[in-house]
């Protein structure tokens, strides 16, 4: 099999792979990939390099990991999870990434595509109209710094408080919508000012909205599936793809900025100045952790807005209330992250980045609804081919920290794309397919074409075979809002 | 040879590279924040309606670079603008430092009007260099999208 890399790689399974500690100087733990052999030899050189530099990094516990959707990041590769032990490890933005909880929103309606597709047109106009989407859209929530404050502390709870949202949204959110020890005086003024206008937006690159639907031969497990909201008969589900835009971006760049010092007062040395880090413990790394978990909340906040606004668009072209429509979340969940969660070595900072926390069955962080089911688990694919709802795993506990892939993974730049296909073009294809796009950027729509992805079914089937994440459906797309 | 750039197709698969070129630190400067503003939206379609100073001191040319590159991206979301042009003008100083003063003109994002493109999150380190090469300065950018 060729790789790109010139590393020793060990088949461990047909799903697992294994790169030992004796491939780079410095390496802790060994890394290990999740991919078929097609995945693995379609990797690009970025993610081997970038999982071991990883796999260096102090207090890292048991292995480096690189999920399927895998491709080059800045410091971690996209798809790369690492737990590092609280009391000698470190945490990184770089773990993380610009877009803090960045994440996927999944919500269930009583519509059928037989309802929807004669007013299709009229709810992605409805659709684009309330939901700002493209570069710096600004929100029709209007915050003065207390009220901003207040959404960096409590979330998506804060939304609810205000009537943007139900109360039981809340427990179908990852942390509730809330994380503890958000601090916003951790906070920069700048990060503040790139935000504060742009709570309900979903911003540009590969963010999204979409109307999808649930065809009943393509639900695979019934039972976790009726559990989860979902009854097929082509069901009309809505996804929603975004973080904590501006302010989030900040608080990252701030924090890389600020950790090349502290790394330097702590004897850090990292293989890539992405890496940037401090110990767990130490002053800095509280400060990150602080900082992050405002924009994570800001993030939660942003997607429950634009909640409501589905709501209220869905209930205005439908002319009935969201709640006689079934308009209920299935669940809200980040995948760039860093978090303290427990596994069997205790206490572990978990850095999510472009990964799905997969919690199995039983896990107390989860809500009663799910306890039986597992986590759902919302991996979305490029916008020409669809995305899946799935359930987290006892195995993914013992193996991946809880975690799974995110999405399909790029195998394609941005400009390569654009070359290759216009925008126009991606439009009239997916039209003629039956997909209403609208879009804020044509260029942007070229940018998120489908060949310039990995096959999602492939990324969702390794996770499934190697018993990580467990499908449920999947969920084709009917309507896309592009920022 | 005018400041130029020219978009890296390979090196960032999810994001946007591009490596700027200039005679001197402030086309180096120059030719960046170019690159940044064509990658927002097609300055063609900005007015100038908007205007911003920016002073910078650092104490490397990659180090001002990389501060003038984010207060373009700052200043996109702060005041929710895209931009027609930017001028820069860079210069060390005997005790080492270097300092920048430039202007950014641009307006009011309206994407009835402009053609807007890609959403820059942050000026990344990934890969990031500033080098003088042949006489020419040249400085390689990864953007995150």
């Amino acid at each position: 099999m060729k790789l790109n890399t010139d590393m020793m790689v060990h088949r461990i399974s047909d799903q697992i792979w294994e790169i030992p500690t004796t491939e780079k100087d410095g390496m802790r733990v060994p890394a290990r990939l999740y991919a078929t052999e097609s995945i693995l030899s379609d990797m690009d050189r970025g993610v081997f390099e970038q999982i071991t530099n990883v796999a260096c990094l102090p207090g890292i516990r048991r292995y480096a990991l690189c999920m399927p959707d895998g491709h080059w990041g800045y410091g971690f590769p996209i798809g790369g999870v690492a737990a590092f032990d609280p009391r000698d490890g470190i945490i990184s933005p770089g773990g993380v990434g610009y877009d803090v909880n960045c994440g996927m929103r999944l919500m269930r309606t009583d519509l059928t595509l037989s309802d929807v597709r004669p007013r299709l047109e009229s709810l992605m106009t409805e659709l684009f109209r309330k939901v700002p989407a493209g570069v710096g859209a600004r929100g029709s929530v209007r915050l003065n710094r207390r009220d901003f404050d207040d959404v960096m502390k409590k979330g998506a709870r804060w939304c609810v408080e205000r009537g943007y949202g139900w109360t039981e949204d809340l427990e179908r959110i990852e942390e509730r919508g809330c994380i503890a020890g958000a601090d916003p005086s951790k906070v920069s003024d700048r990060a503040v000012e790139r935000g504060h206008n742009q709570l309900g937006t979903l911003g540009s690159g590969n963010h999204y909205l979409e109307v999808q639907v649930v065809l009943n031969d393509r639900i695979f497990d019934l039972v976790t599936a009726a559990a989860l909201g979902i009854h097929g008969h082509d069901q009309i589900v809505v996804m929603v793809h975004c973080g904590s835009r501006g302010f989030g971006h900040q608080v990252a760049s701030d924090y890389l900025q600020s950790f090349e010092k502290a790394m330097r007062r702590h004897g850090i040395t990292v293989k890539d100045p992405q890496l940037a880090c401090a110990p767990f413990r130490s002053p800095e790394g509280q400060d990150y952790f602080s900082a992050m978990n405002c924009a994570a909340n800001n993030a939660f906040a942003n997607r429950q807005v634009i909640t409501h606004h589905i709501r209220e668009s869905f209930a205005t072209v439908f002319e009935s209330s969201a709640e006689e429509l079934g308009m209920h979340l299935i669940y809200d969940v980040a995948h760039n992250i860093a978090k303290v969660e427990r596994y069997r070595e205790g206490d572990l900072v978990v850095h999510r980045k472009g990964s799905t926390r997969a919690f199995g069955p039983g896990r107390v962080e989860l809500p009663e609804l799910y306890q039986q089911t597992g986590q759902p688990v919302i991996c979305g694919g490029s916008m020409e081919t669809g995305s899946y709802l799935l359930v987290g795993t006892e195995r993914a506990m013992d193996e991946t920290f809880g975690s799974t892939m995110h999405g399909s993974g790029r195998t394609m730049s941005r400009a390569q794309a654009k070359k290759t296909i216009r925008g126009e073009q991606v439009r009239k294809q997916m039209e003629q397919r039956g997909i209403v796009v609208k879009t804020a950027s044509l260029s942007g729509l070229a940018e998120e074409a489908g060949l310039a992805y990995k096959n999602i079914s492939d990324v969702v089937e390794t996770c499934d075979l190697a018993g990580i994440t467990k499908k449920v459906a999947e969920l084709r797309p009917i309507g896309n809002i592009k920022g | 040879m005018p400041p130029s750039f020219r978009v890296l197709d390979d090196i960032a698969i999810a994001d946007i590279a591009f490596e700027a070129i200039g005679n001197s630190p402030s086309e180096l400067c120059l030719a960046a924040a170019q690159a940044l503003i064509e990658t927002l939206a097609d300055p063609r379609t900005v007015t100038n309606t908007w205007h911003q100073t920016i002073e910078l001191e650092n104490e490397t040319l990659a180090e001002i670079l990389f501060a003038w590159l984010s207060e373009l991206v700052y200043w996109k979301d702060a005041d929710g603008v895209v931009f027609s042009r930017a001028s820069a003008s860079v210069h060390s100083e005997a005790s080492g430092l270097w300092r920048l003063h430039g202007e950014l003109v641009g307006e009011a994002i309206d994407s009835t009007r402009q053609h807007l493109r890609a959403d820059v999150k942050a000026v990344t380190k990934h890969l990031y260099d500033v080098r003088q090469d042949d006489r020419q300065w040249k400085a390689t950018v990864v953007l995150d999208i």
